[in-house]
């Protein structure tokens, strides 16, 4: 069964270049164009990894997401999913929330800036779902 | 930081549980007294019964919003120091409700220093019962976020292209998929290439073009120039385009190009957002020393809801039959800003699924020949005119 990815974000530009992109390399792609859309997506479908935009003009953007995959409950059996943040802007939770002494629980564990370096991106991703299945894809 | 008698009262309302919980644990750990409620009307009754030193609120919440909490509150104290929670994409209404006399804000999510610190600078600014001094701190928060939220507004259709062609040159398409994306990327790149016209349109109101260029400008021709160009456009789309401008009467002083930018981005959208078989109407006229212009369409209509946020920078009306409309969200903004430099206003009337009508009005021009009388004149020009 192809490893399934869940790309949030609110551009369908970005998401129709890297959806052509991921299913070429054999990957199952869902897509979610909020924060809010992508949580439910989580719990229905299960993905092998996510692909997160930080910035998204929703009320749930990427620091959300990833808060919510990490510390609430109704997202326990899925805090080992690989989560990717992306963002055009390099702004790192330290900038975002500069007072903040707990930024480290949102810290992302994978960041990448957009465009997706792409033979970089298909690196990491096949590292990351392998390592979460515990198998190489 | 506290007086040494009762310690100071906060009050949280905000519909998420956990919100709610983990605020007050932090409140009262910080050695005040917290009551948290989980909408707008309990909260209200709180507040009113309480009589805190500040209120923390969630401004999207069901039943009564956030907004109107603020105002609400304010009636009942107005020396009450409010902070509203918003999420980081809503900096908009983060601006408007300091506007409204919301005193920061925390966007979402926010950490327990990020509270404790608001929430000691608001009891700070309580206790001094200070009205405005804080507000350059303020103005250098939202000026750093600001200039954040521009770069990755400008980003973003670059990005979309930049990805576009990667995957392009990575993958082996078909040539009607490649088409397809490269139409895409010329939308993007227009997009981008409107985005920085409207940002130097901008830099030119703010620079003060208005005060330095004060031509006499005719602002039936302008409206007329810009019927004319627009006529294909509307032509297509199925909108019949009317002007009933009076010939020669209606000269403001000021900049030409920022005149034009401002008409043609209020007749662009009353273009953009109507019906096919829809009507745009601009009416002209002088009454009592100002120009008064009016462009009506008959499109969709702009909910109540949004329009305290109209004119605001990238605000976009977030609706089904608006996304297919590709915009900048600093049209209307440029507008008022060129309209409030010539010490104009602009205002708009709207009905849901009836349309809209965007009221600008500018100080007149005197005419020449009647002397140098600045506002007398305007009485001369009235009957000459409507219709």
């Amino acid at each position: 069964m192809p490893a399934k990815v869940l790309l949030i974000d609110d551009d369908s530009d970005f998401r129709a270049a890297v959806k052509s992109l991921l299913e070429s390399h054999g990957y199952h792609v869902l897509e979610a164009s909020s924060g809010h859309e992508g949580l439910r997506m989580v719990l229905e479908h299960k993905p092998d990894a996510i692909l997160v935009d930080i910035m998204m003009e929703t009320t749930v953007e990427g620091y959300g997401v990833t808060y919510a995959l990490k510390y609430q409950d109704e997202y326990a059996e899925f805090r080992n999913i690989p989560i990717f943040m992306i963002s055009s802007i390099e702004e790192s939770p330290d900038e975002r929330f500069p007072m903040s002494a707990e930024v480290e629980m949102i810290r992302p564990d994978r960041y990448l800036t957009k465009p997706l370096d792409i033979p970089k991106f298909l690196g990491l991703l096949e590292k990351a779902v392998g390592a979460a299945k515990g198998t190489v894809v | 930081m506290s007086g040494p008698v009762a310690s100071p009262a906060v009050v949280v309302i905000d519909d998420d549980y956990a919100m709610r919980l983990s605020c007050g644990k932090i409140l009262t750990k910080m050695g005040l007294r917290a009551e948290t409620f989980e909408d707008g009307a309990r909260g209200l009754e709180g507040v009113a019964k309480l009589k805190p030193d500040m209120v923390v609120v969630d401004l999207k919440m069901p039943g009564i919003s956030g907004m109107e909490v603020l105002s609400r509150v304010h009636e009942i104290d107005p020396q009450i120091v409010i902070v509203v929670i918003t999420g980081y994409a809503t900096i908009d209404t983060a601006v408007q409700a300091m506007k409204c006399g919301a005193y920061d804000f925390l966007p979402k999510p926010f950490s327990p220093d990020e509270l404790r610190l608001i929430v000691n600078r608001g009891l700070e600014r309580r206790r001094l019962g200070l009205e405005s001094q804080c507000h350059e701190v303020e103005r250098a928060m939202l000026t750093r976020r600001f200039v954040t939220f521009v770069a990755h507004q400008l980003r973003t259709p670059l990005v979309a292209v930049h990805q576009y062609l990667n995957v392009m040159q990575h993958l082996d398409q078909s040539p009607a998929k490649e088409h397809e994306w490269i139409d895409r990327c010329l939308i993007r790149i227009e997009e981008l290439q409107n985005l920085i016209a409207d940002w130097l349109t901008l830099a030119r109101v703010e620079g003060g073009a208005m005060l330095k260029e004060r031509i006499k400008v005719d602002l039936s021709q302008i409206v007329l120039d810009i019927l004319k160009a627009y006529q294909e456009t509307a032509t297509a789309e199925g909108v019949s385009l009317e002007a009933r401008v009076p010939e020669s009467s209606l000269y403001v002083l000021g900049d030409r190009n920022c005149l034009s930018v401002l008409f043609d981005n209020l007749i662009a959208n009353a273009i953009k957002y109507n019906k096919p078989g829809g009507k745009v109407t601009i009416t002209g006229a002088v009454s009592a020393g100002e120009v008064v212009i009016a462009v009506a369409d008959t499109g969709v209509g702009i909910p109540e809801k949004y329009r305290p946020f109209l004119f605001d920078e990238f605000f976009r009306v977030k609706d089904e039959s608006a996304k297919k409309t590709a915009g900048t969200g600093l049209g209307l903004h440029i507008s008022k800003r060129i309209v409030s430099e010539m010490g104009g206003t602009i205002h708009v009337e709207s009905q849901v699924g009836a349309g809209s009508v965007f009221w600008v009005r500018l100080p007149a021009a005197h005419d020449p020949e009647a002397g140098i009388g600045s506002q007398n004149d305007a009485g001369a020009e009235t009957n000459s005119n409507s219709r």
